[in-house]
């Protein structure tokens, strides 16, 4: 059982399943090609053949990190007529890329905000 | 405990192959990877490293291996025995050099070969491997079924409870319980060891019964193919490389892992000769010497002439390793389909957590099962033919392992030095050259090869070979910074990042013609084991 802490007061719980399953979520999201396919996503339902052009990757690799994905469910495949179209998962699938890119964008253009609290940090140390 | 720059670094395709290593004597964690100064703290780790070779090794004394042994020791009595050791040795080098492709890259042999390769390729060594394990699996209830129809139980039972056993073990979602189950199996396996004591105090006055009706007896070339193809099995590559990467273990633990491999090769060693030796000493000198029909009946053969209880051991035996050499066999399919595909694959995930994976597992497993069970399948023909089989499909294996392990993309400083190309390609050019003969001695049956044509055959296949396999590898570059420690760490790419790998042409050309000798060559095999099975 491990513990952590998200904000002062309010504690949540994870067991070693949840843990798990998270870390699988994460490992789904720690290859550069399938972030960019859910990036692509994000715009709307694509099929194989729109992130091939989009990405200019080959298809079989799109394919290969599909099936991953939705192994991982984080896409989903529906049929629509002859083709066969992927879309993001659900809201939180949404939610957690959308978190993960204000993340490192935040550490890539340093905001007013962030900066302060970087010089906070170094005082701290000082 | 000091904490390594790059404990947990190397790339996985399944989130389940990175963390500690939980073995069924001992836990090592990830972020342990300090020097192990005493000699207490590297048995300790020694021990929880230890799993894959004990096993992949151990599990070579499956159906089809007891059967063969038990074949050689009744019909050719000891001349055949130092060829074992030989293969043993075979054996340590070619499991040490998947051990390494695992521990290095943490991707399985087939994923390597697609990539390294071309999908093509990959998949047509998948499609080999899923066919010669599923005929190897088939071989494995027939074990079961003669080995616990000793005992009087019919095979209408052994057969689907070992299949449920089967399935149960690998579906616990812990890697800690398969092993220990597979150890306890394992260990049951020294019962050869009184058998051998048994058959050699076995008591004169036993009357020898008339010889049993004979079977087809294959020749001698046919036998030392069947020998070595049951031996150094194609699935023990698959199996150890993706079990070494699914126990966690990385380079900084290759060194216990070879000894793993080591301790393993032993044991192989020691259950082998044990039935061998069992067989020929209870048979020589009486009306079953050269008549070998199966393993069911030398089972019964053996209480006739050491006694119920040996005849009982042998049973206990066969079983024994037809269970541990089922669950490798169909784990090195699973493990090989999910690598490829890049599902989960892994024993440390449950039922519903991976289902592609414990899913191919009980489908190859009721498959084989049921095909045990029709009535009237000429089930002993199987077995040998199935051996012959695997032996030929070997070599392309091989082949690509050898190419694998010069590959610097894939295994940076790890890959083999000069004096182990030269024994490794020795060995695959001996295992060609045998093949080769086979196929010679199955197109025309009226062909008497000798042992001296045999022998030097082999060898001269293995001398060229060696020749070759010195050249394979490119100069050892000394690159500065390459100190050991670095070298512990150094780990293979993410598989998707890797280069394409630079393309000779000779290497393609060889690659094909090899290919279609062996499509050539299971073609003939297929005709040949047809023919037998019609004409008996």
């Amino acid at each position: 059982m491990k513990t952590g802490r998200a904000h002062p007061g309010e504690e949540i719980r994870l067991d070693e399943e949840s843990a798990e399953q998270l870390a699988d979520a994460m490992y789904a999201l720690s290859t550069p090609s399938r972030v960019q396919i859910l990036g692509c996503l994000l715009k709307g339902a694509c099929s194989v053949g729109d992130l091939v052009r989009d990405l200019g990757m080959e298809q079989s690799a799109v394919s290969h990190q599909l099936r991953v994905l939705r192994e991982h469910r984080l896409v989903k495949a529906e049929p629509v007529g002859r083709r066969r179209l992927y879309a993001i998962y659900d809201d939180h699938v949404t939610e957690l890329l959308r978190a993960g890119l204000r993340h490192v964008e935040e550490r890539k253009r340093p905001s007013a905000n962030s900066s302060k609290r970087r010089l906070a940090a170094r005082d701290h140390r000082s | 405990m000091r904490f390594a720059p790059s404990a947990d670094r190397r790339s996985v395709l399944d989130r389940a192959h990175r963390g500690d290593v939980v073995g069924a004597a001992g836990r090592v964690l990830a972020v342990d990877t300090a020097p192990r100064p005493s000699r207490r703290r590297q048995v300790a780790t020694l021990l929880a490293v230890m799993g894959p070779g004990v096993v992949v090794m151990v599990a070579d004394n499956d159906a089809g291996g007891i059967a063969t042994y038990a074949q050689v020791g009744q019909n050719d009595g000891l001349r055949l025995v130092w060829l074992l050791v030989v293969l043993a040795g075979i054996l340590f080098v070619n499991q040490e050099m998947v051990a390494r492709l695992g521990a290095v890259t943490g991707a399985g042999h087939a994923r390597l070969i697609s990539e390294r390769f071309g999908r093509r390729w990959g998949a047509f060594a998948l499609g080999d491997l899923i066919v010669v394990n599923l005929l190897v699996l088939i071989t494995e209830f027939i074990g079961i079924a003669f080995g616990l129809g000793y005992f009087g139980v019919s095979r209408y039972v052994s057969v689907p409870l070992a299949a449920l056993a089967l399935i149960t073990v690998s579906g616990t979602g812990s890697f800690r319980s398969w092993e220990r189950a597979m150890y306890t199996l394992v260990a049951v396996s020294f019962v050869a060891v009184p058998l051998l004591v048994l058959a050699g105090h076995h008591n004169p006055a036993v009357a020898p019964i008339p010889a049993a009706p004979h079977g087809p007896v294959p020749g001698t070339v046919l036998l030392v193919v069947a020998l070595i193809g049951t031996t150094v099995a194609p699935w023990q590559l698959f199996f150890q490389q993706s079990n070494v990467v699914d126990k966690r273990i990385t380079a900084r633990w290759l060194s216990y892992e070879r000894v793993d491999t080591a301790v393993g090769t032993v044991l192989f060693t020691g259950g082998a000769v044990a039935i061998l030796a069992a067989c020929a000493f209870a048979f020589s000198g009486t009306p079953f010497h050269g008549a070998f029909v199966n393993a069911g009946t030398v089972a019964s053969a053996l209480r006739q002439r050491a006694g119920g209880w040996a005849g009982a051991l042998f049973a206990v035996a066969l079983v024994d390793g037809s269970i541990l050499g089922a669950s490798a066999v169909t784990l090195s399919t699973s493990y090989a389909i999910g690598d490829v595909r890049g599902t989960r694959h892994s024993l440390h995930r449950r039922w519903g957590d991976a289902r592609t994976f414990h899913g191919s597992y009980a489908a190859c497993v009721v498959a084989s099962a049921a095909g045990v069970l029709i009535p009237g399948a000429p089930l002993g023909v199987v077995t040998i033919g199935v051996q012959v089989l695997a032996g030929v499909l070997l070599p392309s294996a091989l082949i690509f392992l050898l190419l694998l392990c010069n590959d610097r993309t894939v295994l940076g400083p790890w890959v083999n030095p000069r004096w182990l190309n030269t024994v490794a390609g020795a060995v695959v050019a001996g295992l060609l050259a045998l093949s080769a003969l086979l196929t010679l001695t199955t197109l025309f049956p009226h062909v008497a090869l000798g042992w001296a044509t045999v022998l030097s055959a082999a060898t001269s296949a293995a001398m060229l070979g060696a020749v070759v396999g010195r050249r394979i590898g490119q100069p050892d570059i000394v690159v500065s910074g390459q100190t050991p420690p670095d070298r512990q760490f150094w780990t293979m790419p993410a598989i998707e990042t890797l280069p394409p790998p630079s393309r000779s042409r000779s290497r393609t050309v060889g690659l094909i013609v090899l290919r279609v000798y062996l499509m050539v060559a299971v073609t003939v095999l297929v005709a040949r084991l047809a023919q037998l099975i019609a004409g008996s």
